[in-house]
């Protein structure tokens, strides 16, 4: 599904990846874990070419984001992508900001993308907040709502950046309750997460990046159980 | 009281002079307004382009980037009324013509400033948003930076326009004839310096009224402010 091949990142003088080569599969779920500062934001957001990779390829499926032919804005409809911060666009409605991507890049009409837009509102019980404005929303219903709004466009994958890390404690678990359902629908998800829990019941396979490179990356309970690198121990040991 | 009045009369009344300053307050509002809609479209047009050149390396933005930071720099760090005496001497032979280029150009520079400001002053995280749903970079623009950023945009511009309106008493300098050059020359007919305390009474009513103007804008964009 996605193969990234020698992946690195440099900002001025600081190399943030320094080569990383990873595979993920049709409906794999990846946790990506690591201390603050390890990359693995970076690594996450070059996956959609949100930053440009200094070195290496990345390929969704058989195109290569990283070549220069490569139609990016096509690429990254099929990779949706939710954020720590959620972003919402402040100045259109709920509803307004699931249908404005769809709708503007001629995938459907107002009415099809609006139906779709209030059923997946239904789904995560916010349909009666469809004609409000986002500032009128909890961080948890703003994140669930960004959830939504990648989902309206039909990806491939889920990127999520660290999705549960700007809410209030008492609003983690709804988000991560919806994260886990669409993951249980198969959806092939990349997650840069905190939540040790949620990583081990979720993921696949957990990555541990550290100093830009995949330190250790294994299924999650040999990785939880087992840590072999010294590193990872060590981090494993100051989280849980 | 009587030397003020008797003033007064020769400075408005005789010869129906209060018609000279009309006609110099219609050309110096012409003027401020044609040349704050150049401004205006130049300023978009810079604003723009400097911010879709940012972070861009490929020779042909590196260009446009230096032209504009260019354009900006020697209007700003020039007086306007050594470019309206170049623009007069060697490019237009109107002074009206000149005015609105000298105006225009110079207000561009600094429109664009106050646009590229309001642009900037949008979460960054507004564009990537939009941009990782697979918008283009002028779409995400248009529909999701810029609704936003007019509301730090638009009470500038109006300040720009006010500004303008003052700045513009310099036309006389080429030639032009706005208010300020017209109620001078009547003080050569009256004796007097009353048509500089009227055009002075003017502007100040024309800038405390548009300052009147743009708190109540600027208090409706602040109402309708939903983030």
């Amino acid at each position: 599904m996605i193969e990234v091949k020698g992946l690195e990142k440099t900002f001025g003088e600081n190399q943030v990846l320094r080569g990383i080569s990873e595979t993920i599969r049709k409906g794999e779920k990846v946790a990506v874990i690591g201390p603050s500062g390890s990359g693995k934001s970076t690594f996450l957001r070059c996956l959609n070419l949100l930053e440009t990779p200094t070195a290496g390829q990345i390929f969704l499926e058989d195109t290569e984001l990283t070549s220069a032919q490569c139609d990016v804005n096509a690429a990254r409809r099929s990779m949706g992508m939710v954020f720590q911060h959620f972003h919402l666009f402040p100045h259109l409605t709920v509803r307004q900001n699931i249908t404005l991507a769809p709708v503007q890049l001629g995938l459907m009409t107002q009415p099809q993308a609006d139906e779709k837009a209030d059923a997946l509102l239904a789904r995560i019980g916010l349909l009666e907040k469809a004609e409000t404005y986002p500032n009128m929303l909890s961080g948890g219903q703003k994140q669930r709502v960004a959830i939504v709004r990648a989902l309206a466009m039909n990806p491939e994958v889920l990127l999520f950046d660290e999705p549960t890390s700007a809410l209030d404690p008492e609003m983690v678990g709804e988000v991560l309750d919806l994260i886990r359902e669409v993951a249980a629908e198969g959806m092939t998800m990349v997650i840069v997460t905190h939540e040790m829990g949620f990583a081990r019941e979720v993921a696949n396979r957990v990555l541990f990046i550290d100093e830009g490179i995949v330190v250790e990356q294994n299924e999650p309970v040999s990785f939880f159980e087992h840590p072999q690198n010294e590193r990872l121990k060590s981090f494993l040991s100051k989280v849980l | 009281m009587e030397k003020i009045g008797s003033d007064l009369y020769a400075a408005l009344i005789v010869g129906e002079r209060w018609k000279i300053y009309l006609e110099g307050l219609a050309n110096t509002l012409l003027l401020s307004l044609i040349a704050c809609l150049v401004g205006v479209l130049i300023g978009v047009t810079v604003a723009l382009l400097k911010t879709a050149a940012a972070g861009k390396k490929s020779v042909g933005w590196r260009v446009i980037a230096g032209i504009c930071e260019f354009y900006t720099t020697v209007i700003r760090g020039t007086p306007v009324i050594v470019q309206l005496l170049i623009l007069y001497v060697l490019v237009f032979n109107s002074s009206f013509a000149a005015c609105i280029a000298g105006f225009g150009i110079n207000s561009g520079a600094y429109v664009s400033e106050i646009i590229r400001s309001g642009i900037a002053s949008i979460d960054p995280g507004q564009m990537e948003a939009g941009r990782s749903l697979g918008l283009p970079q002028g779409k995400t623009m248009r529909l999701i930076i810029l609704p936003q950023a007019v509301k730090n945009i638009l009470p500038a511009l109006f300040n720009e326009f006010i500004a303008l309106i003052k700045e513009t008493s310099v036309a006389g300098y080429i030639a032009g004839r706005d208010l300020t050059k017209m109620s001078d020359a009547l003080r050569l007919r009256t004796y007097n310096s009353m048509p500089l305390f009227i055009a002075a009474a003017i502007y100040l009513a024309l800038v405390v009224g548009l300052t009147a103007v743009q708190k109540r804008l600027e208090r409706r964009l602040a109402r309708s402010d939903r983030s």
